[in-house]
């Protein structure tokens, strides 16, 4: 069957692992683009948040090259995200495209022979050991491409020369994603860690450091956040990214393989429990508690990326004004929809970071 | 020395259309005096809009109103934190937020009262939240259980009292207003069946929803709403969906949304509030099952905070025209029998 996957940062790192190796066909999906936010806004409802949008254009684009199953995340709310898949079925339905819609998610109630299905099409005959040898190994793959992810982050603010950082990583990228075995991912890290080193420029110090919170999607994706980690990262400010696939993978999955994220999640849901006591839902309490964390760290701020009508993070926002007064912590709210203009978005970063080197300055004077 | 009664304020907004009746009744068998806010008014939905982020939905923020306009008069304001209250369904994350939200953004309120609600929890089911609440009103701990056990019953039986359509769904709509032929009705005077679907907070407030449902009245039409369903009805309804809907408040509006459907009521008025995140992805549901049933007239109204209220007559007038004009078509190309 010809397969697909809607992008989500560096997801794609697992498409050959779990797709081509297991006898499927893969189809690549585009780059987002101008045409893929294009397509999502078009037939999508007008109040549904941005990663709707642009996943439902990802998988228009990927039914006009030719795929005939999408692969999509599934969830049991109170977010709108676990029913992402269905709207954008009907939606696709409705349009007269002809595919299945594979949801990977734990089902309630009687759809385990739905999960069961998706699963076969997946395994595609293949033995169960190896399906679940592929499965752990693009785990693997997704916990190496995140962790040079964060190392660049590191490296970004002090390399010698502008943009080297990026293409180093976009290199080991692509060869995390063709990668056959852990030997080879463990040479990539290597090496990559090498070359971050010959590139970092440690006489920098006194550096700006930068927690980026809210929501996943659009703090993952360049594309949607227009490229926030890059910017502020030639802004000479390190960039602290608290999402990351591994932390929302984990609780979803609820597998004891992921055990040592929960410990993170307990106490993340301590730092936010005099603000936000319980959970509402995608990353809501999560973002307060990573701004309460971030302050405790000692960062200089916190920027909190949101999609346009988010419920969770609008619960959030609502609250960080109060938690950033009490501790005397500054956060940016950057809310993305489908029309963000980028040079306002730059002059806010622009501004945001100005003042936090200032306040640095002050800080060490007094 | 007798004490004074202590003041309890209810907002009258969200889910409190449903469960003011149940907090009502608790309260004051126990002794405390229960002080409801006015409904929405001008005032309290500047106060509202004035106080929240602008991102916030609409009813959040008429929510926001209603709390302030309460806030100086009570000693306590009532905003339990709805989570769960049936198997495999949630409310919206801002309701879940809503003490969190209230507490950290409006400044110098009274005290909050906040029980939690989840009944997949023992120590937050309906029956230990609000004995925790009462609590706060008396000590007698056998006066709190038994005040409970009382509303709680008449609650139920008020709400099965307030379903207009048999349990079984027999009823059958075109049968109620078949129309006579001895005399000739004018255009605007056939009546015609039309389902009013949204939030209780929505269809019962008269002041943001433009007084729509009477408007719907004077014109004729009878108007059937969410409420009216059997929940058996909607349960039975629900299993339609490829996926099981996890939001509480929406499952009975879907629910409905597809018995009226089937039921072939003339038109079917969705209304949806600006920037809310459950009807954004269940307008769709709804709008995707409408077109299905073509002998069905659907629309979609959204209501902001500027809703002018002629753009609402216009539409309402056009779509009660269009319908009327398909029966008047329907009628006179019937066969002759």
């Amino acid at each position: 069957m010809k397969l697909a996957l809607p992008r989500l940062g560096n997801i794609d790192v697992i498409c050959e692992t779990i797709i081509t190796d297991m006898g499927n066909e893969l189809i690549e999906t585009p780059l987002n683009s101008k045409r893929t936010m294009d397509l999502g806004v078009k037939y999508s409802p007008e109040y549904c948040c941005l990663p709707l949008k642009i996943a439902l254009g990802n998988m228009i684009e990927v039914i006009e090259l030719g795929a005939e199953g999408i692969i999509m995340a599934g969830g049991w709310g109170p977010c709108r995200f676990g029913y992402y898949a269905q709207v954008q079925r009907d939606i696709l339905i409705d349009l007269g495209y002809d595919f299945r819609m594979i949801i990977m998610e734990l089902p309630r109630g009687s759809n385990w022979k739905m999960l069961w299905d998706n699963i076969n099409i997946l395994r595609n005959g293949k033995s169960w050991s190896y399906m679940l040898n592929q499965c752990k190994f693009a785990w693997q793959q997704v916990l190496l491409a995140e962790e040079l992810e964060n190392k660049v982050l590191q490296v970004r603010p002090r390399e010698k020369q502008k943009g080297a950082s990026s293409r180093i990583l976009l290199e080991s990228l692509k060869k995390i994603k063709f990668a056959k075995d852990k030997e080879s991912l463990e040479q990539i890290r290597e090496d990559t860690f090498k070359k971050f080193e010959e590139i970092t420029n440690y006489n920098k110090k006194n550096i700006t450091k930068i927690a980026l919170v809210g929501e996943f999607y659009v703090s993952l994706e360049p594309f949607v956040n227009h490229h926030l980690e890059e910017k502020l990262g030639y802004l000479g400010v390190e960039v602290v990214r608290k999402n990351s696939i591994e932390a929302w993978i984990s609780p979803i999955m609820k597998l004891n393989i992921f055990k040592e994220s929960f410990k993170e999640e307990k106490e993340i849901e301590e730092a936010a429990y005099q603000y936000l006591a319980h959970s509402v839902g995608g990353e809501g309490q999560t973002t307060v508690g990573n701004v309460v964390l971030a302050n405790r760290e000692g960062l200089d701020g916190a920027i909190q990326v949101v999609p346009f009508t988010c419920m969770p993070e609008i619960v959030a926002e609502s609250i960080l004004k109060k938690v950033s007064e009490d501790l005397d912590f500054p956060v940016l709210n950057l809310t993305y929809d489908e029309q963000t203009g980028e040079e306002g978005l730059n002059t806010r970063i622009e501004a945001f970071v100005d003042l936090l080197k200032m306040r640095r300055k002050e800080i060490k004077i007094s | 020395m007798k004490r004074k009664k202590k003041k309890i304020g209810i907002p009258y907004a969200l889910y409190f259309y449903e469960y003011y009746p149940l907090w009502k009744e608790f309260l004051t068998r126990l002794g405390a005096e229960v002080v409801l806010s006015n409904p929405t008014n001008k005032k309290i939905l500047d106060l509202g809009i004035r106080s929240a982020l602008s991102e916030v939905c609409l009813p959040v923020k008429i929510f926001y109103g209603h709390v302030l306009s309460l806030s100086d008069e009570v000693d306590y304001l009532l905003i339990p934190r709805m989570v769960c209250i049936e198997k495999g369904a949630f409310f919206c994350p801002k309701i879940i937020g809503l003490p969190d939200m209230v507490k950290n953004s409006l400044e110098s309120l009274c005290p909050l009262v906040s029980p939690v609600i989840d009944v997949r929890k023992p120590y937050s089911t309906w029956k230990n939240s609000l004995l925790q609440v009462g609590q706060l009103v008396t000590d007698n701990t056998v006066e709190i259980s038994r005040a409970f056990s009382i509303s709680w019953e008449n609650f139920q039986k008020s709400y099965f009292d307030n379903l207009l359509l048999p349990c079984d769904g027999n009823s059958n709509f075109s049968e109620k207003n078949t129309l006579s032929p001895k005399k000739p009705l004018k255009d605007s005077e056939i009546p015609v069946n039309i389902a009013v679907l949204g939030n209780d907070y929505l269809i019962d407030d008269s002041y943001i929803n433009l007084d729509l449902i009477n408007k719907l009245k004077k014109m004729n039409v009878n108007v059937f709403t969410p409420s009216m369903v059997h929940p058996g009805i909607v349960k039975n309804q629900l299993k339609k969906l490829y996926k099981p809907i996890f939001w509480s408040l929406s499952r009975r509006v879907v629910g409905a949304a597809y018995y009226y459907f089937e039921k072939q009521v003339e038109g079917v008025i969705h209304l949806t509030s600006f920037e809310c995140g459950e009807d954004s992805m269940v307008g769709e549901l709804i709008h995707h099952q409408s077109q299905k049933y073509p002998g069905v007239a659907y629309t979609e109204f959204v209501f902001d905070e500027h809703s002018g209220e002629a753009g609402i007559n216009t539409r309402i007038e056009a779509f009660l025209d269009m319908i009327r004009r398909r029966k008047r078509y329907e009628i006179s190309l019937a066969p002759v029998r």
